[in-house]
């Protein structure tokens, strides 16, 4: 009982932010962000593809670009190396050629400056950021198009989801890219995105060189451009059909790797140059609610991971010494009988994280329906329900631990 | 008032109603686990008044009656298994559980007389075991041997073992206790009346049984 009630205030509030969620996504805004209409204008467009040892995906990604439903002269690819030692050359070589594709050469610096280096080769109206291990639906263009008609918008996101989900934590990312597509499309409805990912996100270009263009941002240039952009005053939309497929981590250690990147970044990123954006009421939603709650989550979920190891090994180490001596068959093997509900362990702490998770598996039912993405989301829900919580706090730990030490981790490896 | 500020007021509302809609169910629970165990109690109570009505009218022990005898013993022990689900799930502490716990320490010290009474008036020798034990804080091992009793129960289902809580405050399990010469030092045990205090291990528990007890036979008349 004691452990359980440290984790309290943190049930309610992760309860509280989804419930916040779901009135959103029903409030107008949102509604008639589902609504969208179709664009009055066609924009010239860029979309970048930087690339750093990407032979194995580049060609997929640079076709799925040529086959959106984009009038051609007005769509260009522009493909980056940004100084590759694998086959990425060989691999861009094949669309040399290719009248909308431009393929630019450079030492290796980083993927904001490959996509700065993709910025001052193009003209055109918006820019795209495409991740070389990402797909994107033919119509996905189209989507996003129409949310720049707001004048105030200067960058919009895509709908997110794995590309073809082989294991399980491949599924229960997917679950979770699905969640986040529910989350990304009703924050963007009163302006609280703080993240302007890799796979498909555009901008407009005037904007990108108005204010600098992309910087290292702590190996997190998207999260940095987003919260730049935020604090000058800029919108970030959302089209929740602009359906894109991103590659992931098939094992433990490669998630972790690449989550304590993301997670070091947005703490550092907002917890150092944007401090500003928290809790200052100028930057609305965002300032007040996302980014304060965002930090509570990375906290939270630390503490509730300690909260239910304790739990956990308290009552194991319990039921060990009590059954020293005693038959295995008895003592480790369940007792068939029928169901009882006298035994229903329905605590006030079980039933609090029962309806967070399934909350939680509402809304990445929801996200599967707005973005319309095909598939099966079920073994996704199930890898989430019984994997996701615990996983997710050894890159809280890890991130947490390397900003408090001030560890910087290499890209990959 | 601004469309954030109203949804936040109404994710509020939300997760106050949600929070109060689970204590209410857990709460709910609760009262249902102590009506249920009232009710067992209830009937325990019937069957042994019954029992003693029977020793009464007959004047004599009512031997036939000896298998619905052993029947009350096993539901008093599914019961003893409910009323320390609830105490964990309630607290020590709570009266209605105190409440519970002094009614079924009654029921279990009738069980035990009517038991004897039965075994000397029918010639069966049942083997019987009064377990005595602290939730107080200062017993460590009674954990250890109260599950070790659980098994010894489950696997031979002849054994009558009564559980009793040492601190509890109820007239009649003092007297018992003092009638009984059982000692402050827990957990303890009287087997067949013989007395031993302290666990070490299931083996040495075994070891306190007479011989021949410990079968998953029926034990046989004598």
């Amino acid at each position: 009982m004691g452990y359980e009630m440290l984790a309290y205030p943190f049930l309610f509030l992760a309860i509280f932010f989804e419930s916040f969620v779901l009135v959103t996504f029903l409030s107008k805004p949102a509604r008639a962000a589902r609504s969208r209409a179709s664009a009055t204008t066609t924009p010239s467009v860029a979309v970048i593809v930087p690339c750093w040892n990407e032979a194995g995906t580049v060609a997929a990604t640079c076709e799925s670009l040529l086959a959106l439903d984009y009038p051609k002269e007005l769509l260009e690819i522009i493909l980056v190396d940004d100084g590759s030692t694998d086959a990425t050359p060989q691999a861009m070589a094949r669309f040399a050629d290719h009248p909308q594709v431009r393929i630019l050469r450079k030492e290796n610096g980083g993927k904001h400056t490959a996509l700065n280096a993709g910025i001052a080769m193009t003209g055109a109206e918006l820019v795209g950021c495409l991740d070389a291990d990402s797909f994107v639906d033919s119509a996905a263009l189209r989507e996003i198009i129409p949310c720049f008609e707001n004048p105030k918008v200067a960058a919009v996101t895509a709908a997110m989801s794995i590309h073809e989900p082989g294991n399980l934590l491949q599924h229960m990312q997917n679950a979770e890219y699905t969640f986040g597509i529910t989350l990304r499309h009703t924050l963007a409805s009163i302006n609280g995105l703080y993240v302007t990912p890799g796979p498909f996100s555009f901008y407009r270009r005037a904007v990108v060189l108005e204010l600098g263009g992309f910087r290292h941002g702590h190996q997190t240039e998207d999260m940095e451009m987003a919260l730049r952009l935020q604090r000058e005053g800029y919108a970030i939309e959302n089209a929740p059909l602009a359906r894109v497929y991103t590659k992931s981590p098939s094992t433990l250690l490669g998630l972790v790797k690449q989550r304590t990147r993301w997670t070091s970044g947005f703490l550092r990123n907002v917890l150092g140059e944007y401090r500003g954006l928290v809790g200052t009421r100028k930057y609305g939603v965002l300032g007040m609610l996302i980014l304060p709650t965002s930090i509570l989550a990375v906290g939270s979920s630390i503490l509730l991971f300690v909260v239910m190891l304790a739990t956990l090994g308290h009552s194991l180490i319990t039921a060990l010494q009590v059954r020293v001596g005693i038959p295995v068959t008895y003592a480790f093997l369940p007792h068939p009988g029928a169901f009882d509900w006298f035994y229903l362990p329905a605590s006030f702490y079980t039933l609090l994280g029962v309806v967070t998770l399934l909350t939680s598996l509402s809304l990445i039912v929801i996200g599967k329906r707005v973005s319309e993405t095909p598939g099966n989301i079920g073994l996704g829900l199930l890898a989430y329900s019984f994997l996701y919580g615990l996983i997710v706090p050894l890159w809280l730990i890890r991130a947490t631990a390397d900003v408090t030490v001030g560890k910087n981790r290499q890209w990959r490896g | 008032m601004s469309l954030v500020t109203r949804n936040v007021i109404i994710a509020f509302g939300i997760t106050i109603v949600l929070a109060g809609t689970i204590a209410y169910v857990v709460n709910y629970l609760n009262n249902a686990r102590i009506a249920e165990l009232s009710t067992i109690e209830d009937q325990i109570s019937i069957d042994t008044l019954s029992l003693d009505t029977q020793f009464s009218l007959l004047e004599t022990a009512p031997c036939d009656t000896a298998a619905s005898s052993s029947a009350l013993t096993s539901t008093l022990a599914d019961l003893g298994t409910r009323l320390s689900y609830a105490e964990n799930q309630l607290g020590t502490d709570n009266a209605q559980v105190v409440r519970l716990k002094q009614q079924y320490s009654l029921l279990e010290i009738r069980d035990y007389l009517i038991t004897k009474q039965l075994a000397t008036a029918c010639g069966e020798k049942p083997t019987t075991v009064l377990y005595f034990y602290s939730n107080a804080g200062d017993c460590a091992d009674c954990d250890k041997a109260g599950y070790a009793l659980s098994y010894l129960r489950n696997t031979y289902p002849n054994l009558r073992v009564y559980s009793f809580d040492y601190n509890l405050e109820l007239g009649a399990l003092q007297t018992f206790i003092a009638v009984m010469k059982v000692k402050n030092d827990l957990p303890a045990f009287v087997i067949n009346g013989k007395h031993s205090y302290g666990f070490t291990s299931l083996d040495d528990l075994e070891k306190l049984f007479p011989k021949g007890s410990l079968a998953t036979s029926t034990p046989s008349k004598s």
